[in-house]
């Protein structure tokens, strides 16, 4: 069990912060280039792993038309497992909280087990849909990691909270927690629509799933703490990001339908298919916030008094918050 | 929460390594099979009442718009010559070409074929396949060319016979492969220039062809019987009908695509059943 309050002992770590945002940020870089990489069919464009055409370097000769995608996703993809190297080193030597510690350890083992998938997709195209699905759901999972260690070295999660309860029927934090395992599944079942491992049905029931879950945390949320800054601003951004994906997934689908007798990938289809990607990766972020925030400030139990969480103190009733 | 974590990581490591196994397993499997059941089949030999059937496929309506292939990722394919436009649906004259033309049943089904000894070629050149259609036998030897001032990838992607994927970068040695199970068609493409698309018809027996830019075919030396007759077009689709090539008798089987129809292959698929246009 993980005391996601503020531990006594644990102190504001703005390394760790910084690491951590320049991680996510790199994250989304990488997830881009990924998306550009399924959305140019470039997956195959490089035959071998881990190096390309023999060499880690690749010759200007040979990064042209889809090896540009493909090898700049590998080159980002190194440069993320860097990152995250030093991250969970920084958090090894610097950081307080062993939990907090050991999430940096995921977070490079996540990273070195992605390399991994990646390199099974390239050496067996056979089984291309499979592995592509399963290296979408580890990327995915690795940035939702990665903003959890943004949201846990935050100076928003220091400051003293009160805490408030949560109530009985349809508590906020079991409601945040689905979503966030809702959202998860929707961007692995979008992964497996782009890759032809299934059809559009369970993506599309996926997102009217998502849409009755996101919109019943925001009401929820707005409803009980719609005063409260620390979560209802993470709640309007994810309601405004759950609107330009619904938008984005319909334009992607009709120009993908549209331009199913082009040659090759083409404008528009390209650019709607990463924002859609993009934007679902960043809807998933924002939930993994709401979930972590609603874990930290709120308690079991409608009747329970209203404490204040302060870093200096642990409260006695936080302990049964974990996740 | 780290345990959930832990398990789950472990939980995705361990199904990398079973897909990993898995695949390892299944290729080496599909390589020791090696060639299909053919081998227990008498061999054809001709007994000089051979027939043939020839034909035209029609395409009914207007012709699709050819649409640009856009070069200038790769300098070098933009600066080569040669067409410029896609070629999945080629009419002239309202005739259809690249259909692949081949038979079924018969004596294809109960007899075995001698495997010619010349491989087939497939040229890439101005960053196109060339051709863009054609048939092979069972274990005949299949080269690829690069004639292009850049590197390729040749990327046949089989369902029976086992996928591979090589590059061949300029002036290097042919590429040459076989495949050991019929499969028709195999879709190839070139991963690097996602506009390379060729499909390849790997059957058991030398009765194939494919219709030229005026939609002909001929598909000689045919032994007598009744076969069924596949009409195979990359976008338009499947078609059949039912010919008996007496001896030495030449067959004419004519046939019309409709414009409209497509069966292209996306990744539309609603259902099992309905494909989006």
């Amino acid at each position: 069990m993980i005391d996601l309050k503020n531990e006594a002992s644990a102190g504001l770590n703005i390394g760790l912060h910084r690491i951590a945002v320049l991680l996510s940020c790199a994250t989304v870089v990488l997830l881009v280039a990924g998306a550009l990489v399924t959305s140019n069919e470039a997956g195959d464009s490089v035959p071998d792993w881990p190096v390309s055409f023999g060499r880690w370097l690749i010759s200007s000769n040979n990064f042209v038309a889809n090896v540009r995608f493909e090898y700049s996703h590998r080159v980002i993809a190194g440069i993320v497992g860097l990152i995250t190297l030093v991250l969970a080193g920084w958090a090894f030597a610097t950081e307080r909280r062993s939990w907090l510690r050991k999430l940096g350890l995921i977070a490079f083992a996540g990273v070195l087990a992605q390399a991994g998938i990646g390199g099974l997709r390239v050496l067996f195209p056979e089984y291309k849909a499979l592995i592509a699905v399963l290296h979408a759901l580890v990327a995915q999972s690795f940035f939702a990691i990665v903003v959890s260690i943004v949201v846990f070295t935050s100076r928003s999660w220091f400051e003293p909270r009160k805490t408030k309860p949560d109530s009985e029927s349809w508590p906020l934090r079991r409601v945040a927690s689905a979503t966030v395992g809702a959202v998860l599944i929707q961007l692995v079942l979008g992964a497996g629509f782009r890759h032809q491992a299934f059809g559009i049905v369970p993506h599309i029931v996926g997102a009217a799933v998502v849409t009755i879950l996101i919109v019943s945390m925001v009401v929820i949320l707005m409803r009980r703490h719609g005063e409260d800054d620390y979560l209802a601003r993470p709640g309007k951004l994810v309601f405004g990001l759950l609107f330009v994906q619904l938008c984005l997934g319909v334009a992607a689908y009709v120009a993908r339908v549209t331009s199913a007798g082009d040659p090759q990938p083409l404008e528009p289809m390209i650019s709607l298919t990463v924002a859609h990607l993009v934007v679902g990766a960043l809807t998933l972020a924002t939930t993994v916030v709401i979930a972590l925030r609603c874990y930290q400030v709120l308690e079991a139990g409608a009747d329970k008094a209203v404490d204040t969480i302060n870093p200096g103190k642990l409260h006695s009733s936080a302990r049964g918050a974990a996740v | 929460m780290l345990k959930r974590i832990g398990v789950a990581l472990a939980v995705i490591t361990m199904v990398t390594f079973l897909v990993s196994v898995g695949c390892r397993k299944r290729s080496k499997e599909t390589d020791e099979k090696g060639p299909d059941t053919a081998s227990a089949k008498p061999l054809y030999k001709a007994t000089g009442n051979e027939g043939s059937i020839t034909g035209k496929v029609s395409y009914e309506g207007a012709a699709p718009e050819l649409k640009k292939i856009d070069m200038s990722g790769d300098a070098n394919c933009a600066a080569a010559g040669g067409d410029k436009t896609a070629d999945d649906v080629v009419v002239t004259d309202g005739k259809l070409a690249n259909v692949f033309v081949y038979l079924k049943g018969g004596v294809t089904d109960k007899n075995r074929f001698d495997t010619p000894s010349e491989p087939v070629v497939l040229d890439q050149q101005g960053c196109r396949y060339h051709p863009r259609v054609f048939g092979i036998q069972v274990n005949q030897t299949f080269k690829v060319t690069n004639s292009d001032k850049t590197t390729h990838n040749i990327h046949p992607s089989p369902k029976t016979n086992p996928e591979w994927n090589r590059m061949q970068a300029q002036g290097s040695p042919a590429i040459e492969e076989k495949f050991g199970r019929p499969e028709t068609l195999i879709p190839v493409k070139c991963n690097q220039h996602p506009w390379m698309k060729a499909n390849i018809g790997v059957l058991s027996h030398p009765f194939f062809a494919v219709t030229a830019k005026d939609g002909t075919y001929t598909i000689k030396d045919v032994p007598p019987g009744t076969y069924t007759l596949v009409f195979w077009h990359e976008v338009k689709g499947e078609q059949t009908q039912q010919v008996t090539v007496g001896n030495k008798e030449t067959k004419t089987q004519d046939i019309t695509y409709k414009a409209g129809a497509t069966a292209r292959a996306t990744s539309m698929e609603i259902g099992p059943a309905l494909i989006l246009p």
